[in-house]
């Protein structure tokens, strides 16, 4: 008795707690917004509050100090008290249609509310294996992939789509052959996505089990093209071979070799780096023979080491008499201690593997900064100089104009902007500057001794904010 | 005066249609297709020049976040072209076909034209999956917002003013577009077999190349035009109060832009929409002025079905009938 009177007493102090639904707070109502508030509310909720509705902390002020009305960037609002607690907030709608917002921002506001982005690319992997159940619609052989699809011989046109064709529908048409079609085109080693179009129909290739979902409503058939093959020779008694590696996390099923004339084979598409890994043979695992590179494991034993990429020859010529020689760079994050030169006949030198990219790089020779003598290629100036290197690199700005103009450099969508970071080189009276861009669209312009100007030797170029344009580059898988 | 009214229909189009509706100068003139015939390249490449006797086409629609692209070769540039069921006509990216125009600004240090230029082209040849057109007019514009929102390359908008004519079934759930040719009377021609299965039937109205169709929301009936490039519906914010009010308001935004230039963006859930006596639940929308561009057309618009409208299943839009069927997806 006494506990349900407790509870009686307490059941107004229970109902009395202000409520916050988002989904009463905001209405519109013949071109204004209104916002129903609770004075009671408490920060937590003025939080979630401003999060949903974008409200002004000035506004907000003027409302839970009982203001009747706030002028805030040319808007006016009304506040007026509904009851003791409750005060309803309004403002007449800004019209878009009559301001000149940049066109694109309605939508990126859009896009977080209605997950609009476009696919993701899930293409940068440390590894990968096929799963075709039928092993004549893919092959792949130095560097040219083949796909196949067997029947469909009523069809009339049949494409082939993919991640390496920026899904086009058009640009890789199939041949008929006598018992399907078929196409081969030049591919990296690496991870794609793609889909037949047979008479205009996406299709999933079905003799692939490999998909992944495309954010949307469908599914793409995923195929890896692949650089690298383990073998292991030998143990030609034993039931099963497996592969296990830092690329797999070291699975101890996933990857079994394959029994082939007197060695057990896997062939994978591995990313460019450093990987480590064992084979186990029936349980017991073993370093690859076959592998001198080898790493302690941790456990008193050693892991196979192998590193894909292009190992870059780092070399500074002359300081004979310098103690110690450091290379450092965004390559490593500018560590200062990790990779000491090695001498050489000439000099210094160093082997590092990196992948395609834009790289800063510099020496210290004896605790002292300096940039590369025998490289070209510089970014910023003074003390952040760095010498640039573009490995891989897949375009060269250049500029064939302005012969006699001292200083001439490239800024774009690819550097921020930066307008005097990536300097171009005069060379037989043109200016260039190689660098290495992912697929996609960039937006830049040259500066000539401090004056922005359009690339003459690109016709593409778009208006930008400015009143004046861009030049446009895109950049094809 | 004209002009100005186009600008402001560019702008809200810019902003909420990818790009949107362009006011036609031939509204309600003849179609596209030349001679009133289809030129088709045949299996396997080869020409086999005119064919009257062309009964559909599968095109197949690359997606874009919210936005479905259609390849397609204009002379001799080829690339992607944004469905817009929202633009008048055929629109070109001035990023790539400057050359069709007059004036085309300065080169070197600067450009003397300014953002919102439109200029009447003529293009001679363009080539979708099949479908051949000769001798096009079409607007050419700066479309590079999309590309820069989306970060794929447009090279403009294809309009239903290309369709003339036709049955088509826009089918975003398997990402492609159907074109069916129709006889006199609107009936897809005797050796197609395939009728669409319709859930519902509604009549259409083609004003200036847009469908518009009426809707019922919080049982008052409204006039929302079809829009295949607007990423989310739209329902004007000076809608009775009747209508606003079955809308839940889950979010807001101010938008400041370039200068002086600042907007409002409300998105919310329509709770009480009806197409044709068959409610379409959880549909989400944004709320903003449409104004400008009912005064453009001169014609109350009171939305716009978009994305949202799209997903729920097959669409199909006879031409000629002037009718919208809608066969929804089963969930």
């Amino acid at each position: 008795m006494r506990y349900f009177l407790v509870f009686v007493f307490l059941l107004p102090v229970i109902t009395a707690r202000p409520q916050f639904n988002p989904n009463t707070i905001c209405r519109v109502e013949n071109g204004r917004t209104y916002f129903r508030i609770d004075l009671r509310w408490n920060d937590k909720q003025k939080k979630e509050l401003t999060h949903l509705f974008d409200l002004d902390s000035v506004v907000l002020q003027a409302v839970f100090s009982g203001k009747k009305e706030i002028a805030v960037k040319n808007n006016q609002w009304e506040i007026v008290k509904l009851n003791d607690h409750m005060v309803e907030l309004s403002k007449v709608i800004k019209s878009l249609s009559v301001k000149s917002l940049a066109a694109n921002d309605v939508f990126m506001v859009d896009d977080r509310w209605i997950s609009a982005e476009g696919e993701a690319e899930r293409e940068s992997v440390d590894f990968g294996v096929n799963r075709f159940t039928n092993v004549h619609v893919f092959q792949y052989r130095n560097g040219v992939a083949r796909f196949f699809i067997p029947g469909h011989k009523e069809a009339k046109r049949v494409f082939l789509s993919g991640s390496f064709n920026s899904w086009s529908t058009e640009r890789t048409p199939m041949q008929a052959c006598d018992s399907g079609w078929v196409v081969s085109l030049k591919l990296k080693p690496g991870k794609y996505s793609y889909k037949y179009i047979l008479d205009g129909t996406w299709t999933l290739d079905p003799y692939n089990k490999l998909s992944e979902w495309d954010n949307h409503t469908t599914n793409n058939s995923i195929v890896y093209c692949y650089n690298y093959m383990f073998r292991l020779r030998g143990h030609p008694s034993a039931h099963q071979v497996i592969l296990a590696g830092s690329f797999n996390n070291w699975d101890q099923k996933e990857l079994k070799m394959i029994h082939i004339g007197d060695s057990w084979l896997i062939s994978v598409y591995l990313r460019e780096g450093t990987h480590t890994y064992k084979f186990i043979v029936d349980k017991e695992w073993v370093t690859d023979p076959g592998n001198k590179q080898k790493t302690p494991d941790g456990n008193g034993g050693f892991n196979s080491v192998i590193g894909l990429g292009d190992s870059i020859l780092f070399s500074l010529k002359g300081f004979h008499d310098a103690m110690n020689v450091i290379l450092t760079g965004s390559f490593n994050g500018w560590n200062t201690g990790e990779l000491l030169m090695d001498k050489s006949k000439d000099g210094w030198q160093r082997y590092y593997i990196l992948g395609p990219g834009n790289y800063e790089y510099k020496f210290i020779v004896d605790g002292k900064w300096m940039i590369d003598p025998a490289n070209p290629n510089t970014t910023g100036s003074g003390e952040t100089q760095n010498s640039f290197l573009a490995l891989k690199s897949n375009y060269v700005f250049r500029l064939d104009k302005f012969p006699d103009a001292k200083v001439v450099t490239v800024a774009g969508s690819f550097n921020g902007w930066n307008p005097d970071n990536f300097i171009l080189v005069k060379k037989d009276g043109s200016w260039t500057f190689p660098i290495y861009l992912k697929p996609g669209k960039y937006t830049y312009k040259f500066r000539v001794d401090g004056k922005w100007v359009l690339d003459p030797g690109n016709d593409i170029w778009e208006e930008n904010e400015y009143g004046t344009g861009n030049s446009v580059l895109w950049i094809e898988p | 005066m004209h002009y100005l009214v186009r600008t402001i229909t560019i702008i809200f189009c810019l902003l909420f249609s990818s790009g949107g509706l362009f006011a036609s100068k031939d509204a309600g003139g003849t179609g596209f297709i030349i001679n009133n015939t289809i030129t088709i390249t045949g299996a396997k490449g080869e020409y086999t020049g005119p064919m009257g006797e062309l009964e559909s086409v599968v095109i197949p629609l690359k997606r874009v976040g919210r936005l479905f692209m259609i390849e397609a070769k204009i002379d001799n540039i080829t690339g992607n072209f944004l469905f817009d069921t929202g633009s008048a006509e055929l629109v070109l990216n001035s990023t790539y076909f400057r050359k069709y125009m007059t004036t085309t600004g300065g080169e070197g240090g600067g450009i003397t034209g300014s953002t919102g230029t439109i200029q009447n082209v003529q293009v001679k040849n363009i080539d979708v999956a099949g479908l051949s057109y000769r001798n096009l007019s079409a607007d050419v514009t700066n479309l590079s917002h999309i590309e820069n929102r989306r970060g794929v390359r447009v090279l403009g908008l294809f309009s239903l003013s290309m369709l003339k004519g036709m049955e088509i079934v826009i089918d975003i759930n398997h990402n492609e577009l159907r074109l069916y040719r129709l006889d006199k009377t609107g009936n897809r021609i005797s050796a197609q077999k395939n009728e669409f299965r319709a859930d519902i039937t509604e009549k259409v109205e083609l004003y200036h190349n847009i469908l518009f169709v009426k809707v019922k929301i919080g049982g008052k009936l409204l006039d929302f035009c079809l829009d295949t490039g607007a990423e989310s519906n739209v329902l004007s914010s000076y809608a009775p109060k009747k209508v606003l009010s079955t809308v839940t308001i889950l979010r807001r935004s101010d938008l400041m832009g370039v200068g002086s230039g600042e907007a409002e963006v409300i998105f919310g859930k329509l709770n009480d929409f009806v197409l044709g006596e068959r409610p379409i639940p959880n549909m989400e929308t944004i709320i903003a002025s449409l104004d400008a561009l009912s005064a453009t057309y001169g014609y109350t618009v009171d939305g716009m079905l978009g994305y949202d409208f799209f997903i729920k299943g097959e669409i199909c839009i006879n031409l000629v009938k002037n009718e919208l069927k809608v066969s929804f997806a089963k969930t």
